[in-house]
């Protein structure tokens, strides 16, 4: 199908697009990437009156790794994140948890702050945020504000993000003191859409958790940080064996509504954590 | 220096690839006519609603609109499109393009014509339709429960006819009485989207001032369509011209008239204008049919010796809201075929069609033999468990010998040739190999599998026999032109399968020439001999091939009687000197004597066009040879799948590791083009039995609406080790000895795949009855028998 009629504009500054977004009297979609919106605008399911789109406009791209924090551009590619060997070095799980999207043709194009203002209950990189204690930086002609990842998505596909905001930069703390990594199951292969995941966040002394970050993917309609299963982790040896574990996390996923599939998604997300834990058990007795 | 030409059984890389891939194919979207306008579909939101209210005014009033057809304007203009195979007590003999009632959501109740794709689109969304929702009957259960509301109106239930074929019930009584043990499970095989890398399209063009209307259209069956457009239309057979462009995948969803596609071509008629539309990737997954969708109880006998002494099946087909021109055609070769190559004292199998709130189903590649493959290998290698065999073992007692045929089925298939157990054995070879080291998580099984495959779908007295009011033959037309280049003319069309390839191989070699010189043309009602099945049913090659290898033959005859009137000697004297890389055109390609005279090819085409040189002025001067040609029986393939899988118990995910696939499809024209047809259909059934299913949710609305919902494999998910190698045994009924192979690589991959898991982990081995194996459902299995996802995990 083709899309609705829709105005397109391509402002170069940042100003003139948050004009654009601001606009009074007219609906506004920014275009990041592409990969989810273009699909939605010719299915028709989104209906805005102008794309603003963001491509041409500077200062929205670039990884910046400081001492305390990794500041990236919302337009930053998810191929980047994949390929950025200081990223690597500061925060790998980003670039893992980029890679696990699709597949190269689209991490060419997706950009963090789309996946991010995207916000699909089982996305990658919404959760990865959630688990490193990120924040989303939002502008708008009416000023600059701030917020946590973990307060960001409020539901599937729905966001904080007022329509006169948009995305400029995603800031990690490196300070958390967790080693983190990200495993997940896709619906098919390595290509598929991601069925449910897991970020884990570990401190480790001895072989056994200090402290622990478990955020899950597909669970809920948003990544899913279960405090309750990371205390059950702390203090508890790596490796294992983690008796009840599996069960709490399903439980623990369960009230916070999740999708109707007898729990298996949650399931799913337990077994990687399981596995994610025997994993990181066996590096830190080699 | 004679050049031995030939061409089949050579690799040659299909011919349509140069062409698809610099991006000059012409698929229906790429189409264009002068004037011309676009058209959407109005469609039904409800699974099953009344239809109360069809208002377009805001439509009409709009300047962007040329035309809007209602339900009211379609009644007028339309008659329904007829159904040419029915089962017996079938309540409807036609398929409504104008309807007041939907009966699945998607239904088309009306069109809208504008001059832009987007304005076409627009417009039909202001259509205000009034619907009083009726009941949904989404499912077999629903449709089967006490008191369901019946879909066709005036029935008194939901079913759509009945038939039993094989053996009488008091010889399946029997053989059951005598077995030593008996093995039944209850199986489903869920609908599937066909999912074609192009969908539907249509342009269709009237010209007011001929009366003939021209549709361009992605179709298998471009003949059938015209034939059915006739009928609908109310047209004579001389002003429709149906061409078939490119097509960009089928697998048996594009072989019928469609009451949308009608309704583009009426519109057409109605403006005296070029009308196009394009199906959305959305409208493909709601309004196209689908395919599959049966369940069944199926039971295997057998003696204490592991004789197999009776397959039985008693098979329920989800047809959908209306039972389409072939209708419950796939179900019944289910019944057919359920008996596939094994020996037994008796085979049987009852089909019963059901109508649901659902978009209807028919063909798609495998064609209802994918389904009996999986009742009967899972049912054998269910009993082999029971009899504490090994399958393979219990398989290869029970196989037809090369020496037992040919052998007629209990439900009257006579199978022509073939060694079912040299197939068997040798894949098992294949498959049979060290498994490496896995997670103590993940358990692997192997698994082989095995079917004969009905071919050469054609006799016309079978058909006849059958009730199905289509024709089986295939006609060429073989055209030597005047300046010696070679046209094939043939009813079948090209849907990707590389068919204008392997025709132009038999054509060239049959009349000793290079292949260059040989032009394939097809899909043009106006030139290509009537076909109603068209490329369908694994028959291309073999009945088209068979007519060309006669063709051929006839007409290098002609050509050498020609050359030897000139050459004034005996025909028997003449011989031909072409080199490989001559051209039609080119002096030295020759016919000679023995003492030195000669003529160049195209000069004896030349002469022929002018009449020189016939030996009695009543001998044909067009260098044609038409021949039809309609076999006297089936010609059936067989073949035999081996997979390795490795279950994953955390997560429930089967990864298939390694596939092994032994085919015979008699002589081979192309083994490049075999093995792509049987590796793509390798991976379609791949995804069978994995991934795909076509599903609604309980108000009866589709939930697979695109390709998030609906996951098709992709190449990763293929095994690395993809083996496919063949056997050959010629066909005895086909010239040239051809086999059909373009459903054969579909029809085994979910059976291989099931027992494969099955022998991985025999806890849920009894479970494994219903497609597809996803994890969540693997899982569950897994659950109920006890394994717990992280039982592994230390």
């Amino acid at each position: 199908m083709t899309a609705v009629a829709f105005a397109h504009t391509a402002p170069d500054t940042l100003d003139a697009a948050l004009r654009a977004l601001a606009a009074p009297g007219r609906t506004a979609t920014p275009l990041a990437g592409g990969q989810s919106l273009v699909p939605l605008l010719t299915s028709r399911q989104v209906r805005p009156d102008v794309v603003v789109d963001l491509t041409g406009v500077p200062g929205l791209t670039g990884i910046t790794v400081g001492p305390d924090r990794v500041r990236i551009g919302a337009m930053t590619t998810l191929r980047t994140l994949e390929r950025h060997p200081e990223l690597a070095a500061a925060l790998p799980v980003l670039g893992r948890a980029a890679a696990a999207v699709a597949h190269p043709h689209i991490r060419r194009r997706a950009t963090l702050g789309g996946s991010l203002c995207h916000a699909a209950p089982a996305a990658e990189l919404p959760a990865v945020a959630v688990a490193l204690g990120a924040e989303v930086v939002l502008r708008s002609l009416r000023g600059t504000r701030s917020v946590p990842a973990d307060r960001f998505a409020t539901g599937a596909h729905t966001t904080v993000r007022a329509p006169d905001e948009m995305a400029t930069e995603i800031v990690f703390p490196r300070t958390t003191g967790l080693t983190h990594t990200f495993h997940e199951l896709c619906t098919r292969g390595a290509t598929g859409y991601p069925v449910a995941g897991v970020c884990l966040g570990l401190r480790t002394d001895g072989g056994r958790v200090r402290a622990a970050r478990v955020v899950v993917t597909g669970c809920g309609d948003v990544p899913l940080r279960l405090p309750g299963t990371e205390a059950r982790l702390t203090g508890r040896p790596v490796a294992g064996p983690h008796p009840g574990l599996l069960a709490a996390l399903v439980a623990e996923a369960a009230a916070h509504g999740g999708p109707e599939d007898g729990g298996y998604r949650a399931e799913v997300a337990g077994v990687l954590l399981l596995r994610a834990l025997a994993d990181r058990g066996e590096g830190a007795a080699r | 220096m004679t050049t031995d030409h030939r061409h089949i059984g050579r690799p040659v890389p299909p011919r349509h690839h140069d062409r698809l891939v610099r991006g000059h194919g012409r698929f229906a979207a790429d189409l264009r006519a002068d004037g011309m306008l676009y058209a959407a579909l109005v469609r039904s939101p409800l699974p099953h609603a009344e239809v109360t209210g069809f208002d377009a005014t805001a439509a009409r009033r709009d300047p962007r609109c040329a035309l809007v057809l209602g339900p009211g304007e379609l009644a007028a203009r339309t008659a329904p499109i007829p159904t040419v195979w029915r089962l017996p007590g079938q309540p409807e003999d036609a398929v409504p393009v104008a309807v007041r009632t939907a009966r699945y959501a998607g239904q088309p109740l009306g069109i809208v014509v504008a001059d832009t794709p987007t304005a076409a689109a627009d417009l039909a969304e202001t259509v205000r339709l009034d619907l009083r929702p009726l009941p949904p009957v989404p499912t077999l259960a629903d449709a089967l429960a006490e008191g369901a509301r019946p879909v066709v109106p005036g029935t008194g239930d939901n079913t759509a006819g009945r038939i039993r074929f094989g053996s009488p019930p008091e010889e399946v009584a029997a053989a059951l009485s005598r077995a030593a043990v008996v093995v039944e499970r209850a199986f489903t095989l869920p609908r599937l989207h066909h999912t074609p890398l192009e969908t539907r399209g249509v342009l269709a063009a009237h010209d007011p001032g001929t009366g003939l209307l021209t549709v361009h259209a992605s179709s298998q069956a471009p003949h059938a369509m015209r034939q059915d457009l006739c009928a609908v239309l109310g047209l004579r057979a001389d002003r429709v011209r149906v061409v078939s462009s490119d097509v960009g995948g089928s697998f048996g969803s594009k072989v019928l008239l469609y009451p949308d596609e009608a309704m583009v071509c009426a519109a057409a008629v109605a403006l005296g204008s070029a009308v196009r539309w394009t199906e959305s990737r959305a409208e493909n997954f709601t309004a196209a049919y689908q395919g599959r969708g049966q369940q069944a109880t199926a039971r295997l006998a057998v003696g204490a010796d592991g004789r197999f002494l009776a397959f039985d099946a008693d098979i329920l087909a989800d047809l959908g809201a209306y039972a389409t021109q072939a209708g419950s055609g796939p179900a019944q070769v289910t019944g057919l075929t359920l008996q596939g190559p094994y020996r037994a004292d008796a085979a049987a199998a009852t089909v019963t069609g059901v109508h649901t709130t659902r978009v209807p189903t028919g063909a798609f590649r495998g064609y209802g033999m994918q389904e009996a493959a999986f009742l009967r290998e899972r049912l054998v290698d269910e009993t082999a468990r029971e009899l504490g065999l090994p399958a393979t073992e219990l398989r290869l007692r029970n196989l037809l010998r090369p020496d037992e045929l040919p052998y007629t089925t209990h439900t009257g298939l006579t199978y022509d040739s073939g060694d079912y157990g040299a197939a068997l054995r040798r894949a098992a070879a294949l498959a049979d190999r060290p498994r490496p080291p896995d997670a103590p998580w993940v358990r692997r099984g192997t698994a082989v599998v095995t079917a004969v495959e009905i071919t050469a779908f054609a006799p016309t007295a079978l058909l006849e026999a059958y009730g199905i009011a289509w024709s089986g033959w295939e006609g060429v037309r073989l055209r030597i032109n005047h300046d010696g280049t070679v046209t094939v003319y043939a009813g079948v069309i090209a849907v990707g399968q590389g068919i204008e390839t392997t025709l132009a191989q038999i054509a060239a070699e049959g009349l000793g020439i290079p292949l260059d010189w040989v032009r394939v043309e097809l899909g043009d009602t106006d030139t290509a001999p009537h076909s109603d099945l068209s490329a369908q049913a694994s028959r291309a090659l073999t009945l088209a091939g068979g007519a060309l290898v006669t063709a051929a033959r006839r007409l290098a005859d002609r050509m050498r009687q020609l050359a030897a009137a000139f050459l004034d000697t005996a025909p028997e004297k003449v011989r031909t000197r072409i080199a490989a890389t001559a051209a039609p055109s080119s002096p030295d390609a020759v016919f000679h004597t023995p003492d030195g005279a000669r003529i160049a090819w195209r000069e004896v085409a030349h002469r022929g066009y002018r009449g020189w040189g016939r030996a009695r002025p009543t001998d044909p001067i067009r260098l044609e040879e038409s021949v039809d040609f309609d076999p006297p029986q089936l010609t059936f393939a067989h073949g035999a799948h081996a997979a390795e899988v490795a279950v994953d118990l955390g997560t429930g995910r089967t990864t298939v590791t390694g596939y092994w696939a032994v085919h015979d499809s008699g002589v081979l024209v192309n083994p490049l083009i075999a093995h792509g047809q049987i590796a793509g259909g390798i991976a379609q059934g791949l995804g069978q039995a994995l991934t795909e299913e076509a599903t609604v949710d309980a108000d009866g609305l589709p939930t697979t609406r695109s390709l998030r919902e609906y996951t098709l494999p992709a190449s990763p998910d293929i095994p690395e080790d993809l083996v496919i190698e063949h056997t050959s045994t010629p066909s005895t009924v086909i010239p040239g000895g051809f086999k059909g192979l373009g459903e054969g690589g579909t029809i085994l991959p979910p059976a291989a795949v099931a027992c494969a898991v099955a022998a991985a982990v025999p806890e849920i081995a009894h479970t494994l009855t219903s497609l597809p194996l996803t994890p969540p459902r693997i899982r569950a299995a897994l659950r109920a028998a006890g394994l717990t996802a992280e039982g592994d995990i230390r």
